[in-house]
């Protein structure tokens, strides 16, 4: 028994280290999105802020980027769903030595790279365009419609496996008895497969739009003139982050929960009222005096969407009436004071330094093992400033190349990195907060 | 009209038929097939500015895929040896996050699978929602994490355990916990599929007759679920060699993916027959590797996206 319990422990310690490393993150960068400094961090906590909310709204740039993934999302959907559906369909009836083949081809784009589906979507719409003999900024060309067609094409496979799921207990008969009692072809689909499709065609949409919203991969090939929020935001992070983009992720985070909780406490709720009908008796439900189960009981999910909305009242209840101003001033007081005690240090610091190097280079000249010291210095010191500046990210790799780097590099490499951690206006202004 | 197109219509009404067939082509063909033969066609071109594509200059060449190997013709090297190495350690960090995430997804979904239970549903709620949140919003929260005054910099120089702050996203670690981050989800749902219709009893029974967990687990659970298995590590490989966000996000200064390259052969270089060449084949590579791998565990393409 002993041991059985001592394996129980291990799974609950597992799931915790698990859902601790999926949800960990989120968490932390929802609290960044409350704390006062520039760069965005939940420890050292400084002060409780709702500005970055207000700098979020506004943003041109990610408003308009909203509106765009809006855009394409809705075209997407449309899309997809309408291709998926026929895809789906067209399983069912393909000629069955064909069907093997014909699935593959259908269910190839879920495994073709992003950027694969994007730059050939590129280049094939762009040489079309060509052969047609339209200018650069034909309809053909459009960011708009290229994205929307990138991103269908694996999007529709999503959603061919979704409705091809629910395709399978459909019966044909249906269908059939439909056409004999003298319906077309198009009303048969429309009042018969069509309702029965329908919650499968729900998700599928749903799905396309999750799906479209945040693809990067295929989109940054394709955007053109409709940067998509995803693309706005993966700019925003390459070049220099800011607790906006953990406000605006905040807001995602608790959107997210608040469907998710919604949708799961329809369901439970779906269940409670169906079990409660079967117990009940005939006269209960002819006299439409059934009780039904309360909304909450025994129905986590609708507890925890009332709390969450609670919460969301409660925090911009008080962000509105809440001003950080005072606490903000103490802090910037505080960093000041730090600041200068600092540049203390650190001019003490450089004049020891001048000196020792000062007698250094007396003893040995421009000598190898004097070479080598210093570059892992100067490369320490400078990578604390580089890995957040937007050359470094981009930058090709071989300036990393030992070969170029060991004997050009250090002398100047070193100098700017003790230049830039010695000049105090870094430290008072950016450097500090960028580290 | 053969006589099959004849049966079709005559089954679907020519209306919804035409229709149906009209949208599935344009998916198969025009969305699919086309587009990707179109890019193999055009990584054989040379790069040439607009007015001079169709012109005398516009042959065929390998230039693009010599260009991946040899590098730049006259150059210094023998081999490109930048872009190579580059190559070589995406599809090589590929694969261990794909092996990474399969360990530690298994015993997940495998206990989300065989429990009964109210608080799995709440398991399966917290799985998902991350899921739904933009990729580069998660490369982005990893980035909070890991950096240089990150919370866990912060922790582990205030617990004593290093002296100065470990620069992880230099070193990859951002980058191989973030890949493994991105696509925990679609490695534990098809293992998690798989398992959830294995009969209780075949697991009894192998108790019953002495096995042990560990046992059990290679005789029983692991073969069941190899098609689950095979289709989440297919899906995570193929999307971790193919990702773009989180290696630009989360990637060092000095180390680059392979996709990053086609991106600046795209977009920095303009350089679109090199980029494209360069999509080809990591496309190529990608697919040879993943059929010969299930050739290996003897797996159906048809498992796949179950």
């Amino acid at each position: 028994m002993k041991s059985f319990s001592f394996l129980r422990l291990s799974v609950w310690f597992y799931l915790a280290i698990f859902f601790a490393y999926l949800l960990g993150p989120l968490v932390i960068m929802s609290v960044t999105a409350f704390n006062s400094p520039e760069f965005p961090r939940a420890s050292p906590w400084e002060c409780l802020t709702f500005e970055w909310f207000s700098a979020l709204f506004q943003d041109e740039r990610i408003l308009n980027g909203i509106w765009n993934s809006i855009l394409v999302g809705a075209g997407t959907v449309v899309l997809s769903v309408a291709m998926g559906l026929a895809g789906a369909l067209m399983l069912t009836q393909i000629w069955p030595k064909l069907r093997a083949t014909y699935y593959t081809i259908i269910i190839a784009p879920i495994l073709i790279p992003g950027v694969v589906l994007g730059i050939s979507t590129l280049v094939f719409w762009d040489r079309i365009n060509r052969m047609l003999g339209l200018g650069v900024d034909s309809f053909l060309s459009n960011g708009l419609f290229l994205t929307i067609i990138g991103q269908s094409t694996f999007i529709a496979s999503y959603c061919m496996l979704v409705l091809v799921a629910r395709l399978q207990r459909y019966d044909i008969a249906l269908t059939e008895a439909a056409l004999d009692l003298g319906a077309t072809h198009t009303q048969a689909f429309r009042k018969v497969l069509l309702p029965f499709m329908k919650p499968a065609i729900a998700s599928a949409a749903v799905l396309a739009f999750l799906a479209s919203f945040e693809n990067y991969n295929t989109t940054t090939f394709t955007f053109g003139e409709y940067p998509t929020l995803t693309i706005e935001l993966a700019q925003k992070v390459r070049y220099g982050i800011t607790p906006a983009i953990s406000a605006l992720a905040f807001i995602i985070v608790v959107l997210t929960v608040f469907a998710a909780l919604a949708n799961e406490a329809n369901i439970r709720r779906k269940e409670l009222v169906a079990a409660a009908r079967k117990d009940a008796t005939v006269e209960e439900l002819e006299s439409g005096r059934m009780r039904l189960p309360n909304f909450f009981s025994s129905n986590w999910a609708a507890v925890g969407l009332v709390v969450l909305a609670c919460l969301t009242v409660a925090t911009v209840g008080t962000a509105t009436v809440y001003s950080p101003q005072q606490c903000i001033a103490d802090i910037r007081e505080q960093k000041r004071l730090e600041t200068e005690q600092r540049i203390q240090e650190l001019r003490q610091r450089r004049a020891e330094e001048a000196a020792r190097r000062a007698a250094e280079e007396a003893e040995s000249g421009a000598d190898s093992t004097g070479g080598q010291s210093k570059p892992a210095a100067g490369g320490n010191s400078s990578g604390f400033g580089g890995a957040f500046a937007p050359s470094a990210l981009g930058g090709d790799s071989s300036t990393d190349d030992p070969d170029t780097g060991a004997d050009a590099a250090p002398e100047q490499d070193s100098g700017s990195g003790f230049g830039g951690a010695f000049d105090p206006n870094a430290l008072s202004g950016g450097g500090d907060d960028g580290n | 009209m053969p006589s099959f197109l004849k049966e079709f219509f005559k089954r679907n009404g020519v209306g919804m038929g035409s229709l149906m067939l009209g949208l599935v082509l344009f998916w198969t063909i025009g969305l699919i097939i086309l587009p990707q033969l179109s890019m193999l066609d055009f990584s054989f071109r040379p790069n040439l500015p607009p007015p001079e594509i169709g012109g005398p200059k516009d042959v065929y060449t390998l230039e693009n895929y010599k260009y991946l190997i040899f590098g730049p013709e006259g150059g210094s090297q023998d081999y490109n040896a930048v872009d190579l190495r580059v190559f070589f350690r995406t599809l090589v960090a590929a694969v261990c996050v794909t092996v990474f995430n399969l360990i530690f997804c298994y015993p997940i979904a495998y206990y989300l699978a065989q429990t009964k239970g109210n608080h799995i549903r709440i398991f399966a709620l917290m799985l998902i929602i991350p899921y739904w949140i933009n990729e580069i919003l998660r490369a982005f929260a990893l980035r909070i994490i890991f950096g240089e005054t990150g919370v866990l910099n912060n922790l582990f120089v205030g617990l004593g355990i290093f002296d100065t702050p470990f620069d992880f996203i230099r070193n990859d670690i951002a980058l191989y916990a973030g890949l493994g981050y991105a696509y925990i989800l679609l490695m534990i749902f098809p293992i998690y599929n798989v398992i959830e219709s294995l009969d209780r009893n075949q697991i009894e029974a192998a108790r019953d007759m002495g096995a042990s967990w560990p046992m059990i687990h290679r005789r029983v659970v692991i073969p069941y679920a190899k098609p689950g298995i095979s289709s989440g590590c297919t899906m995570v490989f193929m999307l971790s060699a193919g990702a773009l966000a989180a290696p630009q996000i989360l990637g060092g200064p000095s180390s680059l993916w392979f996709t990053q390259l086609i991106y600046q052969q795209f977009n920095d270089n303009s350089d679109w027959p090199q980029g494209a060449a360069y999509a080809v084949v990591l496309l190529v590579t990608c697919i040879l590797l993943v059929l010969a791998i299930m050739r290996l565990f003897k797996v159906n393409m048809g498992d796949i996206g179950k």
